[in-house]
């Protein structure tokens, strides 16, 4: 992702905003979208686009859960674990999960393919027990089977042409 | 038991997820005769409304409106709050979801009360799904010219910008919001100034919760005096509730507020509970309030009969548990969330909530003493209270009521060696 693809991104809604800080947020989103994730060259490009500097957008960064600094699997895998989730069997669920993509709890699977966390509430408590995969829509209430088959899905389609967190 | 779909008015008619449709649904009403009074008659209105703040707080929504200066010589601003992310909440989900035209028209009712030309709609990061729906409906706007640069009338414009958060609880705190909106680390301001004098860009700003902006296009199409005789004369209107936890029927239920009983929304709308089991706890208004037991059931549901049972109506997100439930285990897991949201920039707060969720976490694995007891007694009034915002008075309430209200089942815990792993509910309602 280079500044000048940011820039372009965000030429149309500069004018939405009276302080361009505010653009640092969709630009970080943005540039997110290529790899799934953050690296420095990223940032600095941001940086760059924005015309902060690139310790700021850093900082900036780093404070949201769902900007990654570091490396993601190819698809993110949230199992809400908070109370109403937990009462429905989150604990389990992500337990399943993990063993099915084959980490311990929570991290990144060996082929790259999936990185499984565990998510504080995920409004869907209707749905509960429930998993987001990236930022599509909350997926409930999951017996072990259906989590499976989600996997499964997943491993098929491969790596999204844009990743949405 | 009086239900009403007033915010939910997908729920009575097909098809509002087109401009079209939502015409058809009586959409745009509210804002048509918004457009026929002044300004300061539609805020006039929403006073007289008696509608409350639904994100949580319950603040009168015409009064904060009115905090607004008038002659400020600055822009000012409207900002819906989407950042829902309350445990247990998820009825702001359902409008976005569903109904997206009705919020939209809220917040135009809203910015021309108080005169903003351009408001803003934070969504919470993890909404993906619901972000992408606003977005159709607010371009379908623009297209049809419901916004833009004649949205008021001929040269009266009005538009509103979409803002997506990225994963923090925080930012639905009003002033981390603003911050986060302004391109910062979403950490709470300093209060006062309020942003009702220096919100948004340091601009007058009335920012409200979806539900709140989504009940204004009936309340000015009925009329305030329709809305303020619904329900008690100091909660007047609907108030949507998300029930969830050991419930058959876990689902938002739109209500009139204190027409109903907190035993009605849970063992009637919400299905009850699995044969054989019995109430245990319940957190009615999300988890940052004080827990209520099986004697407040007969409750009614408004902001004062709630806090007269010792807990507040909050964001309406019911969590209920059985008595397959640990209430020293669903404590921790409370303690875990506000130790994993803490921004970390007060000091009680960010230790606090790591104290709480070491003490509890110790208590539930086996580790617990019964000085532990005293020792998050001892916590309370040093977290509750001495923070910036709300997020630290939160991580106590829950907890702090559990203590008082199960202390036995706290010591019991702690003498059998731990709380045993719940058998959990299993899906039921797939």
């Amino acid at each position: 992702m280079t500044a000048h693809e940011i820039s372009e991104f965000l030429a149309p809604i500069r004018h939405e905003f009276p302080d361009q800080r505010s653009l640092i947020l969709p630009a970080l989103r943005f540039a997110q979208e290529e790899q799934g994730w953050l690296p420095q060259g990223a940032m600095a490009a941001v940086a760059e686009a924005t015309g902060y500097s690139q310790a700021y957008v850093e900082s900036v960064a780093s404070f949201y859960d769902r900007l990654y600094t570091e490396p993601v699997g190819r698809r993110v895998i949230s199992v809400c674990t908070t109370l109403s989730c937990m009462l429905r069997g989150s604990d389990e669920l992500l337990a399943h999960v993990a063993a099915n993509i084959g980490t311990n709890g929570e991290g990144t699977s060996a082929d790259g393919m999936f990185t499984l966390q565990r998510a504080e509430c995920l409004g869907a408590c209707d749905r509960a027990p429930c998993l987001q995969v990236d930022s599509n829509d909350q997926q409930g209430p999951l017996t072990h089977d259906a989590a499976d088959a989600i996997i499964g899905a997943l491993r098929a389609d491969g790596a999204p042409t844009r990743y949405d967190r | 038991m009086p239900q009403l779909n007033s915010v939910y008015r997908h729920r009575e008619f097909q098809d509002l997820l087109t401009l079209s449709g939502y015409e058809r649904a009586g959409g745009w009403n509210g804002l048509k005769a918004t457009l026929e009074m002044t300004p300061d008659d539609a805020l006039y209105a929403f006073h007289r409304s008696g509608l409350r703040g639904r994100g949580g707080a319950g603040f009168p929504m015409g009064r904060k409106a009115s905090f607004l200066p008038v002659d400020s010589g600055r822009p000012t601003y409207v900002v819906c709050n989407a950042d829902e992310s309350e445990p247990g909440t998820f009825k702001d989900r359902e409008i976005l979801d569903k109904n997206p035209f009705q919020l939209i028209e809220g917040v135009a009712i809203a910015s021309y009360g108080v005169g903003c030309e351009r408001a803003y709609i934070y969504v919470r990061g993890e909404y993906g799904h619901q972000w992408d729906v606003l977005e159709r409906a607010i371009a379908e706007c623009r297209a049809a010219g419901r916004l833009g640069p004649d949205a008021f009338g001929p040269g009266a414009p009005f538009d509103i910008t979409l803002y997506r958060g990225a994963g923090a609880y925080i930012c639905g705190e009003e002033t981390a919001l603003l911050e986060s909106l302004e391109g910062k680390r979403g950490q709470p301001r300093l209060k006062p100034p309020y942003p009702a004098v220096a919100g948004l860009y340091d601009c007058p700003t009335l920012i409200n919760n979806v539900e709140t902006l989504a009940a204004l296009p009936p309340i000015m199409h009925r009329g305030a005096d329709w809305y303020s005789a619904i329900g008690p004369e100091k909660s007047p209107g609907t108030k949507i509730f998300s029930v969830s936890g050991h419930v058959l029927k876990p689902g938002n239920y739109e209500i009139v507020m204190g027409e109903t009983t907190l035993r009605d929304l849970i063992f009637d709308l919400a299905g009850g509970l699995r044969d054989g089991r019995e109430f245990k706890a319940c957190w009615p208004g999300g988890s940052s309030v004080p827990v209520l037991t099986a004697e407040h059931l007969d409750t009614p549901l408004d902001y004062e009969s709630l806090a007269s049972a010792g807990s507040f109506l909050g964001s309406g997100g019911c969590i209920v548990m059985d008595d397959s439930g640990c209430i020293v285990r669903a404590s921790w897991r409370l303690a875990h969330f506000y130790r994993h949201e803490s921004c970390g920039k007060c000091t009680p707060c960010r230790e606090g909530t790591g104290w709480l969720e070491k003490i509890l976490g110790r208590i539930v694995h086996g580790d617990g003493r019964l000085e532990d007891l005293a020792m998050l007694e001892s916590l309370f009034g040093r977290i509750s209270g001495r923070t910036l915002c709300a997020l630290a008075d939160g991580a106590v309430a829950p907890v702090q009521s559990a203590l008082e209200l199960f202390r036995d089942d706290f010591e019991r815990v702690i003498e059998q060696g731990g709380s045993p792993v719940p058998e959990p509910m299993g899906v039921i309602n797939a």
